[in-house]
């Protein structure tokens, strides 16, 4: 696997430069939240077919201000629905995605249940077993 | 002048011709003219109850991601952990993890062929496919303990080693599903029901599917050929003779065919590991409450709907810090059915529906 660490605002730019070279595949997006470094780590898993290779992409963004550029002029709806993914679970803005609808949680209004400050075993105490103090 | 009305309706998540998944259907007159996929129905958090447990303890949770085929999701884990742990495993679990994936394939297209049967009207196909799958379910049962959920696959190896008698139960299991295939044959794949409501229906193109990020059978069958265990390939799977079945339809025909064919292939690869597994340990084993080394790894295999892949973090706990799933479905029901189904005819959704292959993993 090659890995790459870039800044964010260059997300785009180098993404692109990727597929153009044969990085054709976007395997995965994945997030993962840093509370103490506040932080949330976002990394592109993107395969060749030609190369026979794998890349990271992996990027920084703040965790109060969690915005990064959308690239689903790369790769059109299935980048939409792993961004819609992290949005939902993780509370981040892709800008120039217009489609960060709900996709598994309908009515959800709690905190993003994915981060790691969302406490899911005190959530399903109060929730499912009326547990007051929770 | 007959005035033309557009309808919306929804198809799903409970309804008797779907899995547990629903899609929101705009049509005119028979013309499916929007859809929108609505998954969530079995969204079980996967990911965040797998940060609450040990290593070993999700062992046990990942083969529940999709029923029909654990062993995959038991394998993707466990090479993960494998690697950051930096454990070896013994070359005899190795060729045990891969016998029992491909019997996975195996009992995976066989419930897919009685779905699309279903789908289709053919329902013999429908029953039959369901008795040969069973006699695979029996050998999971002898050797794992469990039908349906196996709980197998551990890091470093498999859990214990096969049974005495196994291989010649295998074999015998083999030859019946062999001679089912050719039933199979003559009642599905050659039949001019089942050709004229898959042929030319449901068309996804080369160049879209990748876009969209299909893999597995559904991509094969765009003429594409790409799978895990040839170009990226793990465990075993190097020194095996196999081929990639490939069509150039990229209708639900095409697709149908990749999965009949993958079933042949596979029992070719189970013959070859029987025939040359080795003797020896079968598990280099790990403290259950073991701490890994901080790390981070993908993970990707090759399974019966696509790529399953696995990205762990680990910060040196006994827990995983972070596990994100990437399962074939997600990319298969989201935006490639919405592509399909978007032009299509309101009698040909179930059809399209089910060439696809649906299972629980698009929500996790």
């Amino acid at each position: 696997m090659i890995k790459r660490k870039i800044e964010k605002n260059k997300l785009v730019e180098v993404l692109k430069k990727a597929k153009q070279q044969g990085f054709e595949h976007l395997s995965c997006l994945s997030v993962v939240d840093w509370p103490e470094k506040k932080k949330f780590e976002l990394n592109y898993l993107i395969w060749s077919y030609k190369k026979k290779k794998l890349l990271s992409i992996k990027t920084f963004i703040e965790r109060d201000k969690p915005q990064i550029k959308s690239v689903v002029e790369l790769w059109g709806a299935n980048a939409e629905a792993h961004e819609r993914e992290a949005h939902e679970l993780f509370g981040i803005d892709f800008e120039g995605n217009k489609n960060l609808t709900p996709l598994f949680l309908k009515d959800w209004k709690g905190k993003p249940p994915f981060r790691k400050d969302f406490d899911w075993r005190k959530f399903v105490n109060k929730k499912y077993f009326g547990d007051k103090n929770a | 002048m007959h005035e033309t009305k557009t309808y919306r309706f929804p198809i799903g998540p409970a309804h008797p011709a779907m899995a547990n998944f629903g899609i929101d259907i705009e049509i005119e007159g028979e013309k499916v003219i929007n859809a929108k996929s609505d998954p969530g129905y079995l969204h079980r958090g996967f990911e965040k109850l797998m940060e609450y447990r040990t290593y070993l303890q999700n062992t046990i949770l990942v083969g529940r991601v999709c029923v029909f085929e654990p062993f995959s999701y038991e394998l993707a884990y466990n090479i993960a952990v494998d690697k950051i742990a930096g454990l070896d495993v013994p070359e005899r679990g190795s060729y045990i993890r891969v016998m029992m994936s491909e019997l996975m394939r195996i009992s995976s297209h066989l419930v897919w062929m009685s779905k699309m049967c279903r789908a289709t009207g053919l329902d013999t196909v429908l029953k039959l496919a369901i008795t040969y799958r069973d006699y695979i379910l029996e050998l999971f049962e002898e050797s794992t303990g469990g039908r349906v959920y196996p709980v197998y696959i551990r890091p470093g190896g498999v859990r214990w080693d096969l049974p005495d008698r196994f291989n010649e139960h295998l074999e015998k299991a083999l030859k019946k599903l062999e001679d089912g295939l050719l039933k199979i044959d003559g009642l599905m794949f050659k039949n001019d029901i089942f050709i004229s409501r898959t042929r030319n229906v449901g068309i996804l193109k080369k160049n879209t599917a990748i876009k969209l990020g299909a893999t597995g059978p559904v991509l094969k069958a765009c003429g594409f050929k790409y799978d895990i265990r040839k170009d990226n390939p793990y465990e075993v799977y190097k020194e095996l003779d196999f081929d990639v079945p490939v069509y150039n339809g990229c209708d639900s025909y095409s697709r149908s065919l990749v999965r009949r064919n993958e079933i042949e292939e596979s029992i070719k690869i189970i013959r070859q590991l029987v025939k040359n597994m080795p003797s020896g340990n079968h598990i280099n084993k790990i403290s259950p409450f073991a701490s890994l080394p901080q790390g981070e790894v993908y993970s990707r295999i090759e399974g019966a709907r696509g790529e399953i892949g696995f990205h762990i973090i680990s910060t040196g706990s006994d827990m995983p810090y972070r596990v994100k799933i990437r399962s074939p479905s997600f990319t298969h029901f989201i935006p490639v059915l919405e592509d399909i189904l978007t032009g299509s005819q309101i009698a040909d959704v179930p059809v399209i529906y089910w060439s696809l292959d649906p299972c629980a993993d698009m929500d996790r």
